[in-house]
This record gives C-alpha cells, structure tokens and sequence, in this order.
C-alpha cells in the first residue's frame, strides 16, 4: 500500500568498515564526531563538515578506529555531554571509558582515543550504557539483571553509588532524562522502570511501567522529558506521558513495524518532535507527534525507508542532537555499515 | 555426569532424502549467485520447507547418539516458508527436556550458516510440547542473546559436536 508521505528519508552517506554487525551508534552532542560499535569488538569514529551550500548534505570521513581491547562485542556507546569523553558497554562485562590523548604540537594532530578507566563488576555482558544530562553520573545495565550507577569524578575516577537490582531479567537499556537526575531502565522482563536518588539514603526505584507484552529494546525521552518513548520486541513503540512529577502513563502506541523493534530516537522537531524506529524488518519508520488540545496524543507517520541496511536487520537509530544537523538520522546494521540519512520535505507534484 | 533429561527416547528411522545429495549446494554465502549464462539463479524458489527440513535433519541431539530427524524432535511439515521468512517448529522428547534451548539453539546456529541472510529466521518449540515453552522461545529469538551465547568458547564447543555431521542432510554417516 503506498502511504502519502510528508517527507523523505534521503540516504546522505553509508560509512562501511566493521568486520560484523554494527550493534549501535552514538552522535557527539559537542563537536562534528560520531562513534560506532561493532561485535568485531572495535569503535569506529567518523567526522563531518559544514557544508557550505544551503541545501547540501554533510560529508562523513573516517577519523579513526578504536580497537578497544574489549574481548567481546562492543553492544553500545555513549557520549559524555561534554563530548570529551567515550564510554563502551561490551558483552565481556565491562564498561570502557575513553578520551582523546592531549595533541602533540609537532605533528600537529590530535591524539590517539586511550581508555582512561575501566569499569569492572557486572557479572555477565553489558548491555548499554549513559551519562546523564550534567556528566556527573553514569548508567550501566547488564544481563547479570542489574543497573549500576556510577559517580564521575576528575581524572577519569568512578565510583559505585548504587546497584540497583529491579529487574527480573536481563536490563536491555538505561536512559537519563535530559534535564532532571531520574534515570529509566527496560528489559527483558517487559517492563522500564525509573529511579531517582533519596538524598538522606540510596537511589530507587520509583515507578514500573507495564504494558509491553515482550522485550524492551530501546528507551528514548522526548526533548523536553515529558515523554518517553520505548521500543519492543512485541514490534510496538509506546509513548508514556508524564502526568505527575513521579508518575508516568501509557499515552499512545505506535504500530507498524513486522518484526522486533530494536532502537527508538526522539529528535526535535515541529510539535513534540520526531519519533524514530528501526527493528527487525530493516525499515526505517519516522513519526511526527504531538498535542491535541484535550492533550492527548497525535501521531503522523511522516517518512519511511525500507531495506536501510538491505536484507539486514537495523540495530540502532539516532537523531543528531546537534543544532544545525537536527535532520540527519544514523542508522547501523547487520550488514556492519553505519548509514546517514536526512529527513527532507517531499516534493509535491 | 550431566542430568539426562530423557534416558530412553524413542528412535525414528530417517526417511529417504528428498533431494539428492549433493555437495555443491545452493547454500553459498552469496545468494545473488549467477549461473553460467550469466542471469541470476532464482534461488528464492528453490528454498523450500523439504530444503530447510534437509539443512537441520542431520543435527545431532546433544544428550543421544541420534539425530533430531531420528528423534522426531524436527520435521518437514513443521517448518514453513514464507518469503524470506523461515519459521521451525521443534519438539523435545520430553516436556522438561533440559536440552531444548541448545537443540533450538543449534538448528538457528545451522540456518545462519547455511542460508542466505535475506532469511529471517523464528524458532519455538510446538506449542504445549515444553514446561518452559515461553521462556525458551523468547531466549531462541532474542539476537543479542544469541549473539552472546555464540561468544561462549564452551557452549560453541557443545553446538560444533551437534553440528559435526549436519551437512549430511539426512545421509547415513560414513563409517569410521
């Protein structure tokens, strides 16, 4: 069936080079970099330009890849807000911490990516990792059913100040909301539950929501954290509104997808913004949403890609959160590629 | 020694493959393949439940000296193909079998070797034939728990033994 669409997935870019599946993809919210990670085990690390012309594309060149030393896949990456600092989620239970190496004047060029801090404890493969909006705190989530959170401090020191131990089954993905310390977990159990710290004692968890008839892939909060949206393997994405400070409900369900959803980004965008999907069926999915004045939700499929990475399945999908390149989606694959899209308005005839 | 989940379990006797054997088989890495005239070969059509049936058939059980065809734990009518879909129903000699999650785990490991990857691949245990059948099926279809067992030097090791003499497709193994 074909569906009037408002606008188009544009391919700008596919950025080839893992030697097998690319689990995940992370934009640098500070400075024109984007990360990429990979079960050969390494982060591969591409820069853009500006272009000049105004309806040019960005170009994408490979800056350099990370070997990482991991012993297992590399399942995510995340960027500290700063852009400083890298952070990796492997499947060999650790998390890595990375940061570029002061430049050496003569050469004239930056240093090299080194791991500046190893984080070791879970017990079993990590699965996705986040820094929370201030860079002061970091999340890690593990099939060992635990969500740990961590404390930045100088000099690439962390400490342990909570291991939180909710889920049932093993936790997929922790997310920070963008603006207010509360930090959101999903999992294999089918339930995201969210958490904040009690000041006189220790972090807990505050609300559980359920819905999801299986897996929770993906957890993605809305600019402005009024809304989080998340994906599943029941191949449904759900938008949970906040109706009170602690109190979260399920205000939509997005359908469409044929098999497991694996990665929802919420981007910026007109209303609430746009909502991103990609899973098992290798289609790429965009969603305008927003209020209705009665404020329930309007939704609007706007664009879609099929086959983004072939016949592959499309494992992650972010929205750059840069000012200037809202428009450019990454996407990564089974087929080991990274790809850059941008979602332009459809020509009318 | 390990539990064995069923000590005495009833043994089939394999039909006769409907293929003939052959070693230069359609299940190459690359399933744009072209024939010597030069025109793509149209290997969708060829892939049929019968084929998908030959690939697992000769997978051994890993508690018995038996293959999952002599086992009845596979068969052709419980596969179906739709597409690029492929969906494998399998069933475990006995309801608590222990084994299930390597037995479904070695017929996806076989599939994603031997078929082209436009396949998307479901694997469940027959409905009502498994104490644990929700939970099994969920763990065999979730890729990121497989992707991480087959980083697992042990559990490969367990599935390389069961996979040893797959590619007979349902050919008595030579003696030794």
């Amino acid at each position: 069936m074909e569906i009037d669409l408002t606008h188009k997935i544009e391919p700008v870019q596919e950025l080839p080079g893992h030697q097998d599946r690319a689990w995940h993809v992370a934009w640098n919210p500070a400075k024109p970099l984007i990360a990429s990670c990979s079960a050969d085990k390494s982060v591969r690390m591409y820069t853009y330009n500006s272009p000049t012309g105004g309806s040019a594309a960005p170009t994408f060149s490979h800056l350099t890849t990370i070997p990482t030393g991991h012993t297992k896949t590399v399942r995510a990456v995340a960027w500290a807000p700063s852009g400083n600092t890298l952070a990796t989620a492997s499947f060999d239970a650790n998390i890595g911490v990375w940061e570029q190496e002061e430049a050496e004047e003569e050469e004239g060029r930056k240093g090299d990516w080194e791991c500046a801090s190893l984080l070791e404890g879970h017990e079993t493969e990590c699965k996705c990792v986040a820094y929370s909006s201030s860079g002061t705190l970091l999340a890690s989530c593990s099939r060992d059913k635990t969500v740990w959170i961590w404390e930045v401090h100088p000099d690439s020191d962390f400490e342990c100040m909570s291991v939180l131990m909710e889920h049932s089954q093993d936790v997929k993905c922790v997310a920070w909301h963008p603006t207010e310390e509360i930090l959101a977990s999903a999992s294999y159990d089918d339930t995201i539950k969210m958490y904040i710290d009690d000041p006189s004692d220790d972090w807990f968890c505050f609300l559980t929501l359920t819905g999801h008839t299986s897996t929770v892939w993906s957890l993605a909060w809305s600019p402005k954290g009024s809304y989080l949206a998340s994906a599943s393997d029941d191949k449904t994405i759900r938008v949970w509104r906040r109706v009170a400070e602690h109190k979260w409900e399920c205000a939509l369900v997005l359908e469409g997808n044929e098999r497991s959803v694996y990665s929802v980004s919420w981007g910026v965008g007109p209303g609430l913004g746009w909502v991103a999907a990609v899973g098992g069926d290798g289609v790429i999915r965009v969603w305008v949403l927003s209020e209705n004045e009665d404020s329930t939700l309007n939704h609007k499929l706007i664009a879609q890609m099929p086959n983004a990475h072939g016949v592959h399945d499309a494992n992650s999908v972010a929205w750059c959160p840069r000012l200037g390149f809202e428009n450019l989606l990454a996407t990564t694959g089974d087929d080991g590629a990274t790809r850059i899209w941008r979602v332009v308005e459809a020509l009318r005839e | 020694m390990v539990e064995v989940f069923n000590p005495n379990p009833t043994i089939f006797a394999p039909a006769k493959s409907v293929k003939p054997f052959n070693t230069e088989s359609l299940w190459v890495e690359d399933p744009f393949s072209f024939d010597a005239d030069g025109e793509a070969a149209d290997v969708e059509q060829l892939i049929d439940q019968e084929e998908i049936f030959d690939l697992i058939r000769s997978i051994y059980d890993p508690e018995h000296p038996n293959t999952l065809e002599e086992l009845r734990v596979v068969s052709a009518p419980q596969i179906t193909v739709i597409g690029n879909r492929v969906m494998v129903e399998f069933t475990p000699t006995v309801p608590h079998c222990g084994m299930s999650t390597l037995i479904g785990l070695s017929i996806r490991v076989r599939l994603l070797r031997a078929l082209p990857s436009r396949f998307k691949i479901d694997i469940t245990l027959k409905p009502g034939s498994h104490q644990s059948e929700l939970a099994v099926n969920k763990q065999l279809n979730d890729k990121e728990r497989v992707a991480a067992a087959l980083e697992n030097p042990v559990l490969v090791q367990t599935l390389e033994q069961s996979l040893v003499n797959a590619s007979l497709r349902g050919q008595p193994a030579a003696e030794a």
